[in-house]
């Protein structure tokens, strides 16, 4: 077994905090290009009709590509000096070098949809394009398509099931998955950089648990790359928290996406992953209906400023009785019965209408907690985040045994 | 020696012209979006004040990606359908795929330099940038940095001159004056994508003909790239002819310089590949005074449209 490589681990670290000064001030210093461009949009709960740059992502994700391109030879150098490694690990080079293309290329489709505004068809079609070389590394390096059956499925599937091609499927929906989820969970000051800026330390914080296990390896790789994602993303947290001087743009969600998919499946760590996501995946179940047009959704889901008191209050989605499914009847009633939907039934010059609450995790918040001011309202989602991973970690370490053998 | 790998090579080919017509119909099916997004130019040698969407490079670009991407396992596929190689071909891959990244990279500066028009000295520090993953793969791969000296040199240089680090300032500095040398060739319909088109054309009539000598594996690995190139933006050049219903941006330069700098650097035939830059060296040189400001330098140095009288009397 290798030992933990230290020293490329700390100049890693190194570089990443050189990462987080440069996108500190980088940031500032584009401003005036991007407003030029007209990447900019309005803060829509704010009363001050002031222009703030969008897709700041594509700066800390330049930055991070940087850091990333400088650090390529850094785990390798014992191999040239002093020929301390049994042959040159390729495997690994490779392994380094098809995720940072993955998630370049991310990066990339991702400005170029904050900029063309490509429909949401492609929202989904750009992160399977970019997750093609992971799936080609994967395919080449492992092509392992084999899973451990988890215990109670054990009696219906044996011990170990061979997926086939529906493992690459898997990889492919990861990356579609964590970038929408991110992107979905958003429109207070701060909450998209700052959620992933929370997944991504407790990422780190497992990677560092592990570390004494027995696949290290695994999750040293996680490190060169979370921590300067961890970095990057805290010097753009610091511009885009309350009140946002620069907005992320799709461009962020897509690279963060990407960044943990990238992760989770080179570092065989995928289903812990998605345990940080919790959240996401909350916020996500419970926007189905509205993802698919069951339950009518607006082109804004974020919760609305009310200007007297300064406060947010929920956003609502109103339609006509008529224009909804029975489908979307059952669901509203079921929803509305669970007590997790405020429903209102009206009548107007148009006929009889409904208005709901947008289904996010967001108004849920704010449903049950009643108005709450912007800055607030994003610590407790953030509070939410860390309360998410603690209970990730919880099932990673304890429940675990219910599942796997450990 | 290996033998040629045809199939490979064919796939290669067959997916390139499949990626041809998918950029024929992509170009106008995003113009509007090139338009709303405020991307586009006025043709300054038209009297019609027309919006030609600009930097049509990134379709051209994006899908050179895709068909590479989906290309990456062919050339390695008999290593595992039947064990035909003798232990995985890892440098190969990782070739491939830095090659890859650094194309990538540049594609995504260029079109991000397109969007927030960066300054001059951007242009310089952008290519360094994205050809970073390309010396650290030679780096890693090969690391080798001595040269064969000319013959009217060896009296004073010797046969073999171990360059060092001056070799890998070398190859940053084709990138950046591939990328470069074809931005400055510009300014009338269809120059810069069929310069770009002759330019790969050329390329890969060498490779074909080195493919019988000895070190084919490298010219094998420029075809991989020149035949996605040359078919792209034969698709890209069939609408920024004369008269261009598009532009190709200064991401288009930047691709296509990275990507012959990738297969000049990564094939071991950089001299060659220099020779079929010919005009785009003389335009250099004779740009050089305005480049340095010697002699003062316009914004747009590009051919001005006389007017019809004008054009009789001249």
């Amino acid at each position: 077994m290798s030992p933990i490589p230290v020293l490329p681990l700390v100049i890693n670290g190194f570089m990443s905090v050189l990462g987080c000064l440069a996108t500190l001030k980088l940031i500032p210093a584009f401003k005036d290009h991007f407003i030029s461009a007209r990447l900019y949009g309005m803060d829509l709960n704010k009363t001050t009709k002031k222009e703030v740059p969008e897709s700041q992502g594509v700066i800390s994700g330049t930055v991070f590509l940087i850091i990333l391109f400088c650090f390529i030879p850094v785990p390798f150098v014992t191999c040239f000096v002093g020929d301390q490694c049994m042959g040159f690990p390729h495997d690994e080079f490779v392994q380094l070098i098809g995720a940072l293309l993955a998630i370049c290329c991310m990066i990339f489709l991702g400005f170029a949809d904050d900029v063309l505004n490509l429909r949401w068809r492609h929202k989904l079609l750009l992160p399977t394009m970019a997750s093609l070389p992971l799936l080609m590394v994967y395919f080449t390096n492992f092509g392992n398509t084999v899973i451990v059956v988890p215990k109670p499925f054990r009696s219906l599937l044996g011990l170990h099931l061979d997926l086939g091609i529906l493992y690459y499927v898997y990889m492919g929906m990861l990356a579609v998955f964590c970038t929408n989820a991110i992107n979905i969970l958003a429109g207070i000051n701060g909450i998209e950089s700052g959620q992933a800026l929370f997944i991504s330390g407790s990422i780190i914080i497992f990677n560092l648990l592990e570390l004494s296990g027995d696949f290290h390896d695994d999750h040293v790789f996680s490190l060169y790359f979370m921590m300067p994602f961890f970095f990057t993303t805290l010097a753009l947290f610091y511009h885009n928290w309350y009140p946002s001087s620069v907005f992320v743009g799709d461009t962020f969600c897509y690279f963060a996406g990407m960044t943990f998919a990238v992760v989770g499946i080179l570092g065989h760590f995928s289903k812990t992953m998605l345990l940080f996501f919790i959240p996401q995946v909350v916020n996500f179940v419970y926007s189905l209906p509205q993802l698919f047009h069951i339950i009518p959704c607006p082109r804004h889901r974020l919760p609305r400023l009310n200007p007297e008191t300064g406060k947010l209050g929920m956003s609502y989605s109103k339609f006509k009785i008529r224009d909804l499914s029975k489908l979307g009847h059952l669901i509203l009633k079921v929803v509305e019965l669970l007590k997790l939907l405020e429903v209102r039934r009206g009548h107007d010059g148009d006929g009889d209408f409904i208005e709901c609450n947008n289904m996010t995790l967001i108004n849920l918040v704010l449903k049950f907690f009643g108005p709450i001011h912007e800055r607030n309202l994003t610590v407790i989602m953030l509070i939410i985040q860390v309360m998410g991973s603690a209970v990730a970690f919880g099932i990673r370490y304890h429940l675990v045994r219910l599942f796997y053998d450990i | 020696m290996s033998p040629i790998p045809v199939l490979p090579l064919v796939i290669n080919g067959f997916m390139s012209v499949l990626g041809c017509l998918a950029t024929l119909k992509l170009i106008p099916a995003f113009k509007d979006h090139f338009i709303s997004a405020r991307l586009y130019g006025m043709d300054l040698n038209k009297t019609t004040k027309k919006e030609v969407p600009e930097s049509q490079g990134v379709i051209s670009g994006t899908v050179f990606l895709i068909i590479l991407f989906c290309f990456i396992p062919v050339p390695f596929v008999t290593c595992f359908v039947g064990d035909q190689c003798m232990g995985f071909p890892h440098d190969e891959f990782v070739q491939l795929i830095g090659a890859l990244l650094a194309i990538c990279c540049m594609i995504f500066l260029g079109f991000a330099d397109d969007v927030l028009n960066l300054r001059w000295r951007h242009k310089l520090l952008l290519p360094t940038m994205a050809s970073l993953p390309l010396l650290m793969v030679y780096f890693t791969n090969f690391g080798n940095t001595v040269i064969v000296v000319p013959k009217p040199f060896r009296s004073l240089l010797g046969l073999h001159l171990d360059l060092g680090i001056l070799y890998y300032v070398y190859m940053g500095m084709l990138a950046v004056f591939c990328t470069n040398a074809i931005n400055i060739l510009a300014g009338i319909n269809g120059i810069e994508s069929g310069q770009a088109l002759f330019i790969s054309g050329s390329i890969i009539i060498f490779n074909l003909l080195e493919l019988s000598g000895d070190f084919h594996d490298d010219h094998v690995f420029s075809l991989y790239f020149m035949m996605p190139f040359f078919f792209t933006t034969l698709a890209l050049f069939y609408h920024n002819w004369y008269p261009s219903s598009v532009f190709v941006g200064d991401t288009f330069c930047y691709f296509a310089g990275m990507t012959f700098a990738v297969v000049g650097i990564l094939g071991h035939f950089s001299k060659t590949m220099l020779l079929f830059f010919i005009p785009q060296v003389v335009n250099f040189v004779y740009s050089l005074p305005q480049l340095f400001h010697i002699i003062p330098c316009p914004r747009h140095r590009l051919p001005r449209l006389w007017g019809m009288a004008a054009a009789w009397l001249v």
